[in-house]
């Protein structure tokens, strides 16, 4: 893993003309193919663009415009837009919509010279853990380890890629409830999912608009840092980013925001506290993972760092069910203007609005999908809202006060990030709605107080990668990457 | 179920929901134009289109706007601007849910008060989007399918919610009032914005059995629809038909309300807070400055024109009707006879401008000018009848009104002995009328005004010109 060349590295040879761009980028594209072939980690190869960018930028370097990820191979989930290039967040029900906008992450990317690559695979809308709730139509990617095994989802995609690719690669992944770090810890790459509102939504397909998230997923935690740092930051498209000049007056007061991420790299970290959330470390949680983020916490602990056994029990007991009240409750929403009438999927016109809109919905979401139309559906109406809708929401902010209390004494909290390494599907094929949900009870936490944390691959059971999860207070995505390079 | 009337001897009990367009540049959570082409879905983009990944971003003008009428319908304001989603399917909706206020609207519990006192309760004010437009080929009823336009699609709206407590002259009173008020906070154009209304309506004979009328557009309509199902229920009762509660549809060609549901279940929409938008805080200084820049009012103007002016009531009324007409006024009245004024505005000015199609939105009336014509008719340096000449000219094209009576030679006549030149020319042309009028038939002299008038161009006066005559014949 650590032999694959890094971006940093990568930019080096870009820049001093090393490498040829356009040829480079054509090669990547082959390697795509073959790759995608039989992992299916993409829903769409954006050829086109990519070869296009890649022309523009070798003008760009010969007329040496400082640009921090030059020539960088750069694939993104399929739920972000990219302009012209087929954007479904993995349905069929969107097959055939072209943005005519890219996301703000994408933008930044594209501004700062990465080129894109594709469109990677994921559950439909993020609709599930273990990236096999694809869309109809779609493939389920394989575990890079082992193809009888899942990537771990929603961003099952970009986590597979950027395990399996022999260059220089880095993805942007998405996490609602935990879609970056499950797919990290089991592909064994990094993903920080960051700070609710640190990262721009603008061009992001929702699923649940209050508890999205854009973050880097990479094979390094340099490349992790660097990604982070272009695309974070206030964007006026976008009404729930934070607006730093803004957060003076908040209550209760925040930690100050850590900017330029690339700078806490390798810092000193031996002032630092870690938590040990205690109910990330029982019964149900795979014993070898458990040894293993154990083994982390003491190789922390010989730098300096200081930890305690701490318990968080609201979010235990009542995390999982609020977020998902709250997630499905939203994404009914959201997914409510898919109706095959602007664009997407279409059908021949046939009866009324009402008779159109239900036969092309039908048709064309999944199963998981429309379970949570359904559920999330249910918990808004009238009777039942107050009970579902509005007490999760109530109960998300008692959460969030956890987590604020627990992080006034520890700069971290450090659990494993899946109580189970890549399952295989015949696994998979076992599990109840619910059980599956219970696959989030590690990082819906974090997710769900929108607190940032990092997947860091940390080891292997068997063939199969163990992943360790990182949690710090808002805004403390420095933090997390000073750990993350200690590790 | 009855609506229980606050008064129990009001003879009709109405309710209003009125959606008043918001004259913004540009929608409620993008940035396209709210005017401009009216070709089909040009002025759209991928947020008023609903596309996917788009993400709305309130427009704060909209939000100042909407405070302002709230504020001036004595409305208590909300801590927070909060907006939800209302969930339903429609094709006019781009999204499939509208995004509007629900349980924190921005106003809540104020009033109009009504010329008799009478204070009309306000349950609330609210900001929304408005959906696209269907249009149904054909008729609405024939039509094989129907074409949207998403034009409007985004445009801002407020809601204006009253209480259930109108008389049928009373919602026009108040409706006319409301206009009035968002004319007076130029955050509406009643040429350009629609006006649309939700009424429930109820009769004291049924035991005030509600049907509740929808989505009826424009102010005319409103009207027409409250006189049309008040006297359908009239008639209903008195051919001992039994009222049911529901929900009707207006039909504008036909001139009738419509039957669409019976006994209303109440709709399920399913909000939810948008999580796309963060809650704005309305803090009380930025309220309080909001409050400083609303305007006199249209009642509070018509008693102070009346005691500072010592116009007529009825002249007062009609001059606050509209701000900038009020407002022409008190500059004209500064330096004239304000009664003069109050009756020269009211009587020709509106006249001229009614009868060439035009509105102090699209007009723009020469001050200077009109200075200038009401000086000469003070100073009687012309006659009424050549001002009222001129009045119409400024019109078509502004021109100075003293230049003009310089070129077209419309001064009064003051020299007595042209008058008596030509009141003579008059009498010898028309032997006929002299003697009529010397057999004592007064109408021939009538006659002989008007030559003398045609002849003098109106650059006299008839009463001067009557005398004249008089003193002519008798001798």
């Amino acid at each position: 893993m650590t032999q694959k060349i890094q971006i940093s590295s990568h930019l080096n040879q870009v820049i001093s003309g090393k490498i040829d761009v356009y040829g480079f980028t054509k090669k990547v594209l082959t390697e795509c193919q073959q790759i995608n072939s039989k992992y299916h980690y993409f829903n769409t190869i954006s050829d086109e663009l990519a070869l296009k960018q890649a022309q523009h930028l070798t003008k760009d370097i010969m007329k040496k415009v400082p640009q921090r990820l030059a020539g960088v191979p750069l694939s993104v989930k399929d739920c972000l837009c990219v302009k012209g290039v087929e954007s479904t967040a993995g349905s069929r029900i969107l097959k055939g919509y072209k943005p005519l906008f890219n996301a703000t992450t994408v933008e930044r990317c594209i501004q700062e010279g990465a080129i894109i690559i594709g469109k990677t695979s994921q559950d439909e809308f993020g609709f599930g853990s273990f990236n096999v709730n694809v869309g109809l139509g779609h493939d389920i990617p394989l575990n890079p380890f082992d193809t009888t095994r899942t990537t771990g989802g929603s961003s099952g995609g970009s986590c597979g890629l950027t395990q399996k690719s022999s260059f220089a690669h880095a993805s942007l992944a998405e996490s609602t409830g935990g879609s970056i770090a499950c797919p990290a810890a089991l592909c064994g790459v990094y993903g920080l999912c960051p700070t609710y509102g640190l990262v721009s939504r603008y061009g992001l397909i929702d699923y649940g608009s209050s508890l999205d998230k854009i973050g880097p997923v990479a094979r390094s935690m340099e490349d992790i840092a660097l990604l982070l740092d272009v695309i974070a930051g206030y964007d006026p498209l976008d009404s729930t980013s934070i607006n730093f000049s803004a957060l003076k007056n908040v209550s209760p007061p925040l930690k100050t925001p850590q900017t330029n991420y690339p700078a806490y790299l390798g810092k000193d970290v031996s002032k630092l506290k870690m938590g040990i959330v205690k109910e990330a470390f029982s019964e149900g949680v795979d014993e070898s993972i458990q040894n293993n983020v154990w083994q982390v916490i003491k190789e922390l602990e010989s730098r300096g760092m200081t930890y305690e056994e701490i318990s968080m029990p609201l979010t235990q007991k009542y995390g999982l069910a609020a977020y998902y009240f709250l997630a499905m409750g939203e994404a009914s929403t959201n997914l409510a203007k898919l109706c095959g009438l602007r664009y997407g999927h279409h059908e021949p016109l046939e009866g009324d609005f009402n008779d159109y809109f239900t036969y092309v919905r039908s048709m064309h979401f999944g199963t998981e999908a429309k379970r949570r139309i359904m559920l999330g559906t249910f918990a808004r109406m009238a009777g039942y809202r107050e009970a579902y809708y509005l007490k999760a929401a109530q109960v998300r902010t008692k959460i969030i006060e956890e987590y604020k209390k627990t992080f006034k004494r520890y700069d971290a909290l450090i659990t494993p990030s899946m109580p189970v390494v890549a399952p295989k599907f015949s696994e998979i094929e076992q599990l109840t709605p619910l059980e599956n949900y219970m696959m989030d009870i590690l990082h819906v936490g974090p997710n769900l107080a929108g607190m940032p944390h990092l997947n860091i691959p940390s080891g292997f059971k068997g063939s199969v990668p163990i992943g360790t999860l990182l949690i710090t207070d808002h805004l403390q995505e420095g933090t997390l990457v000073q750990i993350g390079s200690a590790i | 179920m009855a609506v229980i009337p606050t008064q129990p001897t009001q003879a009709v009990i109405i309710g209003l929901e009125i959606h008043a367009q918001v004259n913004t540049a540009t929608k409620l959570f993008c940035s396209c134009p709210t005017q401009g082409s009216d070709k089909p879905n040009t002025r759209t983009c991928p947020v008023c289109l609903g596309h996917p990944g788009s993400k709305p971003v309130l427009n704060k003008k909209a939000v100042d706007a909407a405070l302002k009428l709230a504020l001036a319908l004595r409305c208590t304001i909300a801590p927070h601007l909060v907006f939800s989603r209302k969930s339903y399917f429609y094709p006019d909706l781009a999204k499939n849910y509208q995004i509007t206020q629900y349980e924190l609207p921005l106003g809540k519990e104020g009033y109009l008060e009504l010329s008799s006192g009478k204070k009309i309760g306000i349950t609330r004010v609210h900001l929304e989007e408005d959906p696209a437009s269907l249009v149904h080929p054909g008729t609405l009823t024939e039509s094989g399918y129907v074409l949207i336009d998403y034009n409007r699609s985004g445009n801002p709206l407020v809601e204006i919610v009253t209480k259930p407590e109108l008389e049928l002259d009373e919602a026009r009173e108040f409706m006319n009032q409301l206009v009035q008020v968002l004319e007076y906070l130029e955050i509406f154009d009643s040429g350009v914005g629609i006006i649309k209304a939700d009424a429930n309506i109820s009769i004291k004979e049924s035991g005030y059995v509600r049907s509740e009328v929808k989505n009826i557009t424009g102010f005319k309509e409103i009207e027409r629809a409250l006189q049309y199902e008040v006297h359908r229920q009239h008639e209903a009762v008195s051919n001992h038909e039994s009222l049911a509660q529901d929900t009707r549809a207006w039909d504008s060609a036909k001139g009738i309300t419509l039957r669409l549901r019976g006994k209303e279940t109440e709709e399920d929409y399913g909000y939810i807070i948008d999580p796309d938008l963060v809650p704005l805080p309305l803090p009380q200084n930025y309220i309080h400055e909001l409050k400083a820049q609303l305007p006199e009012f249209g009642n509070t103007k018509i008693q102070r024109f009346v005691q500072q002016y010592r116009v007529s009531h009825e002249d007062a009324v009609v001059l606050a009707q509209e701000k900038k007409l009020a407002g022409l006024f008190e500059t004209l009245a500064a330096h004239r006879n304000p009664v003069l004024v109050a009756q020269w505005l009211r009587r020709e000015l509106l006249r001229v401008m009614h009868y060439n199609e035009l509105t102090f939105n699209t007009y723009h009336v020469n001050e200077r000018h009109l200075a200038e014509l009401l000086e000469m008719v003070e100073k009687k340096e012309i006659t009424d009848a050549v001002g009222k000449k001129i009045l119409e000219q400024l019109m078509v094209k502004p021109v100075s009104p003293r230049e003009y009576v310089k070129q077209h030679r419309l001064a009064m006549v003051s020299d007595t002995k042209h008058l008596e030149a030509v009141c003579t020319e008059a009498i010898q042309e028309n032997t006929k009328a002299v003697e009529d009028y010397q057999r004592g038939e007064e109408k021939a002299l009538n006659f002989l005004v008007g030559v003398v008038m045609k002849k003098a161009k109106g650059t006299t006066n008839p009463v001067i010109v009557r005398e004249s005559l008089k003193k002519i014949l008798k001798a």
